[in-house]
């Protein structure tokens, strides 16, 4: 690990930066600067000399979650794809062809909380990137034509996914486990409304107007760079883009006071799915109960859970055992998902999943077995920050969910706080049968 | 970096260490030492893979390199692994091709003590139990039946087309085998696979990052207390040739239809005639980039679907990942055409969009604009197919199959800078006949297709969205391309009796 400092100059004029180094309590193997702009626009700059590579990521702050108004759910999503259409200055063609000359992986995803557009890219063309990334978030210009034609690619992407019986489940399972926040739909959005899109011209430049804006947005550089130079670029760039965001209300859910259930039907064979969602906490890095909480999906449900040897090695009653207790900006799904070899299991199964939650309300995990999942939360982390672009794609989430990267220090010390009466306590809060939603989802034959 | 205690390496400290340089590549070692990398990569390549499946027992050699990477050792219960395992946050896994099957891990530094004879004993002490065999056989089984018949319509469409273009040849079944064969394999079997195919001798030991060079020796000593022997592996595929174009429809109730087209090649990675069709191909078709020529005309022109690639190397998971995976290198690789799904009342007129975008770039050629640009754009591009250690470790796996000296992205660089034109335009016509095609394609109401195909109906296309004149013209063109297919070269599959 790096222990020794090396300054780094601050430019003058501008908000104060901070710079971070590791220690070895500390859980990110390496130092960055994060600072912000006048304007609002939040960077983090994380030098890993070496390799002659860089990544570069732009998160925008939005994503399915902002989706409030009736009719454009998946529009966030869609959005991104017109980013990819070009601009005033660098007209789509043109904006290609430089990212072709480059030799550039450039791509974009879009999640229930936030956008991220990424590209890999030798260093040396940095100036390059800073002037067409700045440029398209500043200048995006398309007409109505490229705009309706984008439009049918997302519903080909949609197509694409529909097979996938999985994708049927989760859509089921938010849309029944919600009643009024904007996580109700998944990413993609509803069929009806993406084939709506086409005639959401005007919507989409009012879109970008609200929510393209710099306080809106984090630029997250890692790899071979000089930060120095990055500092300077970023500062020409984008210094002169107006400020301007305006939250959208997003409808706070209620609380839920009773177990909720949904039947799917997929059209064609499956394996049996059963998912049991309860309603998660919004990601608060320095909560020992919300880092508890997230805890308890690895400890209860994950791949050295005694639930998981039960049913997928002993009895051999359940094929795949899927746990995502994720993090997110509002209170998300922490969901169990089991592909149950035969249909008849399915009520076997549930219980089963309602005993391990009975009992981690009742009884506190053995310290030994504590320390074992700490140490295992901490390996996993490490082992994806091997390179630039896995450190980008890593430390984005947290980017775009609280703004900046010390919610991962913070959580991982709240990880390492956690007791076993900690751990019970958060089942008790939040595993409780009034806070989740069953969603079972069988094949038609 | 964390310290790292070696006790028993320590023990066996060889003449190497004393001498201070790491242990050459040799026939069976492929060393790529990196000192400041935490993370250690393994890969243990067994000269085998699905072609080596018996006849009737399709799956063995999937279901032996499961029987030791996902079940019990005579060390330890598969549970028992899985809590060792638990803390380290890793696992070991394998991958088999038709060719290749290679034990993977990456391990943190940190727990490479604890994690090392637990990788050992699955590969020199795999308990082989009945157990562990049923579950993973009932797996293998739901994922041909549940999951590639009908979870993954795109994946579907391209192990259809693998199958039908390899018919009669050891590559054509799914390495995960068939539903009817993997019923009938039994532990006996996967006994007799193990003690033929994991040899001392058909094992190439590749390993990368923050090792110590005690390890390599550990490692070879280890592996050399499995059996002698190098078995020969089964001849060289011999496809059937194609003859005008030949059609395998999947005719299933599905939402959108797949369609996946191919011929095979026999330009391997080092021949010469390599680098000019990978300039075509990237130009043509490269994997999921907006780049491609076949992306821009069907997706971003026609909004016809969400992409369409090309390939001259076998590409697997497509769906998922953006960049090549290694260990599947091949002696017979396929030129294959991949359009993401369409609207069924759109598939004719895909289907002629893609042919005559081919058949235009094989009777044109590419120009020196687009060849030059393609050069700068891999030049620089390449350098994302192998970033990690792990990456870079199974790339020069690959090269040692293809007996290719050097790093592989490195003379691929070097290679391609110097391609002419003529040699690009020469190997597109000497390798690509658009009319000789096998195509596989799973959709709705498959009779009805067919019989479209066979009197070349023309097949206007309605958009939904207003399109530019040049887009127009073209279509006018495209709506009735001829593509003169004859009855007996269609055949009908229900899904449910795909890789029966």
């Amino acid at each position: 690990m790096v222990t020794v400092l090396i300054p780094l100059l601050i430019a003058a004029g501008l908000a104060v930066g901070r710079m971070h180094a590791t220690s070895a309590e500390e859980i990110l193997p390496f130092r960055f600067t994060e600072y912000r702009l006048e304007n609002g626009l939040r960077v983090i700059l994380i030098p890993r000399p070496g390799g002659g590579l860089m990544t570069y990521y732009s998160i925008v702050r939005t994503g399915s979650r902002d989706e409030v108004e009736e009719g454009t759910t998946g529009f966030a999503h869609f959005f991104e794809h017109m980013m990819f259409r070009g601009s005033k200055n660098f007209p789509a063609a043109r904006y290609d062809s430089m990212i072709t000359t480059m030799g550039a992986n450039a791509n974009a995803y879009t999640t229930d909380d936030y956008t991220a557009y990424h590209l890999s890219f030798a260093s040396e063309d940095l100036e390059t990137v800073v002037m067409l990334e700045s440029d398209r978030f500043q200048f995006l210009a398309y007409d109505e034509e490229a705009f309706q034609t984008e439009a049918a690619a997302v519903y080909g992407e949609y197509r694409k996914g529909r097979s996938d019986p999985w994708e049927s489940l989760s859509e089921a399972l938010h849309r029944t486990a919600y009643d009024q926040h904007t996580y109700r739909h998944t990413t993609i959005g509803f069929e009806a409304d993406i084939k709506t899109m086409p005639g959401l011209f005007e919507y989409s430049k009012e879109f970008y107007q609200r929510h393209y804006r710099p306080e809106n947005t984090v630029l997250l550089l890692t790899g071979d760079f000089d930060p120095e130079e990055a500092r300077s670029l970023i500062d020409t760039y984008y210094g002169s883009w107006p400020s301007g965001y305006v939250e959208p209300a997003i409808p706070a859910e209620p609380e839920q006071r009773q177990r909720r259930r949904v039947d799917v039907t997929y059209d064609g064979q499956t394996q049996p799915l059963l998912a049991v969602a309860w309603m998660g906490e919004a990601l608060k890095p320095s909560s020992k109960r919300m880092a508890a909480g997230h805890m308890l999906g690895e400890w209860l449900f994950g791949e050295g859970s005694a639930l998981y040897k039960k049913l997928v090695l002993k009895e051999q009653k359940v094929r795949h055992l899927a746990v995502d207790f994720g993090l997110n900006r509002d209170p998300g799904l922490w969901s169990v998902m089991a592909s149950v070899k035969d249909k008849r299991d399915i009520r076997y199964v549930l219980s089963e999943i309602e005993k391990t939650v009975a009992l981690s309300i009742q009884t506190a995990p053995a310290k030994e077995d504590l320390t074992r999942l700490k140490r295992r939360l901490r390996y996993s982390f490490l082992m994806e920050l091997d390179t630039p672009d896995h450190i980008a794609a890593n430390l984005a989430r947290y980017a775009g969910i609280t703004g900046g990267i010390d919610a991962v220090e913070q959580l991982f010390a709240c990880y390492a706080d956690v007791t076993a009466t900690d751990l019970r306590d958060a089942a008790s809060a939040l595993l409780g049968k009034e806070r989740s939603t069953i969603a079972v989802l069988t094949g038609r034959r | 970096m964390s310290s790292y205690v070696r006790p028993l390496a320590k023990m066996i400290l060889s003449a190497i260490l004393l001498a201070g340089c790491t242990p050459p590549a040799s026939e069976h070692l492929i060393p790529f030492p990196d000192k400041d990398d935490p993370i250690v990569s393994l890969r243990l390549w067994i000269k085998t893979g699905s072609q080596c499946d018996p006849t009737g027992r399709e799956g063995l050699a999937a279901l032996t390199a499961a029987m030791l990477t996902r079940a019990s050792t005579k060390v330890h219960s598969y549970s028992e692994i899985l809590d060792l395992l638990y803390p380290m946050a890793t696992s070991y896994q394998a991958t088999v091709d038709k060719e290749m099957t290679v034990i993977t891990a990456r391990v943190h530094v940190d727990n490479l003590e604890e994690f090392y004879p637990l990788l050992i004993n699955a590969v020199l002490h795999p308990a082989l139990l009945e157990d562990d065999f049923r579950r993973i056989r009932t797996d293998m089984i739901n994922a041909i039946e549940k999951g590639l018949r009908y979870s993954d319509d795109e994946e579907l469409g391209k192990a259809a087309l693998h199958t039908f273009v390899f018919e009669d040849t050891p590559y054509a079944h799914p390495v995960v085998g068939r539903v009817a064969s993997l019923k009938k394999i039994t532990v006996d079997d996967v006994r007799s696979f193990y003690k033929r195919w994991y040899t001392g001798d058909n094992i190439v030991i590749g390993i990368a990052g923050g090792y110590d060079d005690a390890l390599i020796e550990r490692l070879q000593l280890d592996i050399a207390k499995l059996p002698v022997g190098a078995p020969t592996p089964p001849g060289m595929p011999a496809p059937n040739e194609i003859q005008g174009l030949q059609f395998l429809l999947v005719e299933k109730d599905c939402k959108a239809t797949s369609i996946s087209m191919g011929v095979p090649i026999d330009v391997l990675r080092g021949q010469d005639d390599f680098w000019p069709l990978f300039l075509f191909n990237s130009w043509f078709g490269e994997h999921r980039n907006s780049s491609s020529h076949l992306y821009q005309v069907l997706r971003e022109a026609q909004g016809m679907n969400y992409g369409a690639y090309s390939y001259i190397e076998f590409f697997p998971n497509g769906g998922h990942t953006h960049m090549p995976t290694p260990n599947h290198a091949r002696r017979q690789q396929l030129f294959e055409i991949w359009l993401r799904p369409v609207r069924h009342e759109h598939r004719h007129f895909a289907l002629r969009a893609a042919l005559r975008e081919l058949q235009m770039a094989v009777d044109s050629g590419m120009t020196q604009e687009q060849l030059d640009l393609t050069k700068r754009f891999l030049d620089k591009y390449v350098r994302h197919y192998a970033k990690t250690a792990f990456d870079r470790l199974g790339y020069a796996m690959d090269s040692r199959f293809y007996g290719l000296r050097g790093d592989y992205l490195d003379v691929l660089r070097k290679r391609l800078r110097r391609v002419s034109l003529d040699e690009v335009n020469t190997a597109i016509r000497t390798y690509l006949q658009p009319a000789n095609l096998k195509i596989a394609v799973v959709t709705k109401g498959a009779r009805a297709f067919a019989d479209s195909l066979v009197t070349d109906a023309p097949s206007p296309v309605i958009y939904d969205a207003p399109k530019s004149v040049k887009v127009i013209e073209d279509d006018a063109f495209i709506q009735v391309y001829p593509l003169a297919v004859r009855r007996e070269n269609i055949r009908i599959v229900p899904v449910g009796q795909m890789f029966r």
